[in-house]
């Protein structure tokens, strides 16, 4: 059964322009013309409960926004939402209890304070009963390994540090659906993998219904079976991962590795585009229907060849040719 | 009733972390209660024994009682709403099964907790220092009606401060429609000076508005300037307000929340 369901959202925000300069600025002070930009439009989707999907988009493509309809923060300009049977805009308590929302640029924890405060106030908030509370905080902090930094103010934690503090405040009243918008910005690179592994874990023993989005390919990679990519406010893809490399990724990449005598470049020129050369290792780009043949024709070639190795290409470059091409899309 | 405690108790613990900062502020209000009494004791000079009805130790007792009094009152919420606003931080409480409303007062009690019991204890400490010439009048029934002013107006600031923060949802910042209302209320409190030195009107247009309730009013029930009757009706207009103002606060909230971008998210 659905547990998001997504139909015709829509959202418009309204801006206005300021002319360069102080005498923009005086003019602005009487007269703004609104302008409307539409961040997301017409979009539809339906994830089902304990799915992990990854949301797509470069900044500004409707990304947040569609998180925060989805979390009651913003009202639509049209369109329906339903979340575990609820309409989130309406803001019901019985709602609200059951979900999750973490944005990696926004934080909950009390900065002046232990990480500890926010948790026994969300335990308040979210009306958690004192022996749950005990066992869900004692089981996360024991996952993140962080029972030594609870009690040491919330600034003087490095970022890594405070992300897992995060992470374990919104999850203390048990969520079933997790919203999280960018829980990986700014982490180092272990950092990043801690957190990702966390959520991998977590998803999979608790069956939590995740949407997550993210700049870095790493964590789409890892975390998710199915992506919905948004640009300029609309879907252009809604699908598994490994189904978008072979809809969108036009070439393959066959990676050629030669003896110890090794080649020069215009003898392997005639097989297709060089990606990258060495006089002992070459990638070649090539059509997908054709590198098989290409890869024969090396191997009857005189060339003295090694292996071949053929590959996709990298899914970052898949979703850059996307984004690229979208607007005619 | 336990959340609203919590809440309460761990914004006290925030405050307690910036001790210096709340008692380095308490220096100032003290000066400048200070400068108030030695410009009216400059004012009487050595010739003058009454104006408008009020002798010096009568004066000196109003400026220091009506402070004692509007150190209970105060609160600093705007600020704190204002930039929840504008930096998207609302974002964050408006997912949370508790009300904003409740949350943040809870928030601003526990905020200010710490700094108006200073703020209290800085004040009674300057009353004792003019201990021989404050006015010491203790009245049963005045004390009572006087309590149950300074907590409404108590409530009354707490809301009025919450209605001028949530401007934000159109204005983005709302410093300079704080500050005007900070000084109109000043001035209508009778914190500059007592309101009976103006034209009678100003004293009856401050009985309908809810600035006097925090100074000159109770200031005044202290000094038996004003009969216990005046005191009864005061609290009657309180009450009022504190509606009024809870209804528009639904109003502007529902409407605002509307507009709300969640910017900077």
């Amino acid at each position: 059964m659905s547990e998001i369901e997504v139909q015709q959202l829509s959202r418009s925000y309204e801006y206005y322009r300021k002319q360069q300069g102080l005498s923009g600025s005086l003019k602005s002070l009487f007269y703004r013309q609104k302008l409307y930009a539409q961040a997301v439009q017409n979009v539809s989707f339906s994830i089902k409960s304990g799915e992990l999907v990854g949301f797509l988009g470069s900044n500004g493509a409707g990304k947040t926004t569609t998180l925060k309809m989805l979390s009651g923060i913003l009202h639509p300009t049209s369109g329906e939402v339903k979340v575990l049977g609820h309409i989130p805009w309406k803001r019901e308590k019985t709602y609200q209890k059951q979900f999750a929302l973490l944005m990696g640029q926004k934080n909950q924890l009390i900065q002046d304070l232990p990480a500890i405060e926010t948790f026994t106030l969300n335990k308040a908030i979210y009306e958690i009963p004192e022996k749950e509370f005990q066992e869900n905080m004692d089981e996360l902090v024991t996952l993140f390994d962080i029972k030594d930094i609870l009690d040491i103010q919330v600034r003087k934690l490095s970022l890594g540090q405070r992300m897992k503090c995060e992470l374990v405040a919104a999850l203390l009243h048990k969520p079933k659906v997790l919203f999280l918008d960018e829980p990986t910005i700014g982490l180092d690179v272990v950092a990043q993998k801690n957190i990702r592994d966390f959520i991998k874990k977590y998803n999979q023993e608790k069956k939590t219904t995740i949407i997550l989005t993210s700049h870095y390919m790493e964590d789409i990679k890892e975390l998710c079976k199915r992506v919905i990519i948004i640009n300029l406010g609309k879907i252009i893809y809604d699908g598994a991962l490994d189904d978008l490399i072979q809809k969108y990724a036009t070439h393959k990449l066959l990676k050629v590795i030669f003896n110890e005598n090794g080649v020069k470049r215009k003898e392997i020129e005639k097989f297709g585009e060089i990606d990258a050369f060495h006089p002992h290792v070459c990638i070649i780009k090539t059509a997908r229907s054709e590198a098989k043949s290409i890869a024969a024709s090396l191997l009857s070639s005189n060339l003295p060849i090694e292996d071949i190795i053929i590959n996709e290409v990298d899914i970052d470059d898949v979703i850059r040719q996307i984004f690229n091409l979208s607007p005619k899309i | 009733m336990k959340k609203y405690w919590t809440i309460i108790s761990i914004y006290w613990q925030r405050a307690l972390t910036y001790r210096f900062t709340v008692l380095s502020y308490r220096v100032g209000e003290a000066g400048e209660t200070l400068v108030l009494i030695l410009m009216w004791i400059a004012i009487y000079g050595g010739d003058r024994t009454m104006i408008s009805g009020f002798t010096v130790r009568e004066m000196i007792t109003y400026i220091l009682v009506g402070n004692f009094f509007n150190a209970m009152i105060r609160n600093f919420l705007s600020m704190v709403i204002e930039k929840d606003i504008k930096d998207g931080r609302l974002s964050m409480f408006i997912v949370k099964p508790m009300s904003y409303f409740s949350y943040i007062l809870s928030q601003e009690i526990g905020r200010i907790s710490f700094s108006t019991i200073s703020s209290v204890l800085t004040s009674g400490f300057v009353i004792l220092c003019f201990a021989n010439t404050f006015i010491w009048k203790f009245d049963g029934v005045y004390f009572l009606v006087i309590s149950i002013m300074v907590i409404l107006a108590f409530i009354t600031e707490l809301l009025l401060s919450y209605l001028v923060g949530l401007i934000a949802f159109w204005t983005d910042e709302v410093g300079g429609l704080y500050a005007t209302i900070d000084r109109i209320k000043k001035f209508f409190s009778g914190g500059y000076f007592p309101l009976n030195l103006l034209p009678v009107v100003f004293v009856n247009i401050s009985f309908a508005l809810p600035f006097a309730y925090s100074f000159f009013i109770p200031a005044q029930l202290y000094l038996k300037k004003f009969d216990v009757t005046v005191g009864l009706k005061g609290l009657l207009v309180q009450c009022c307000w504190i509606l009024i103002l809870y209804g528009i606060i639904k109003i502007v909230w529902n409407r605002g929340l509307k507009k709300y971008e969640g910017v900077g998210m």
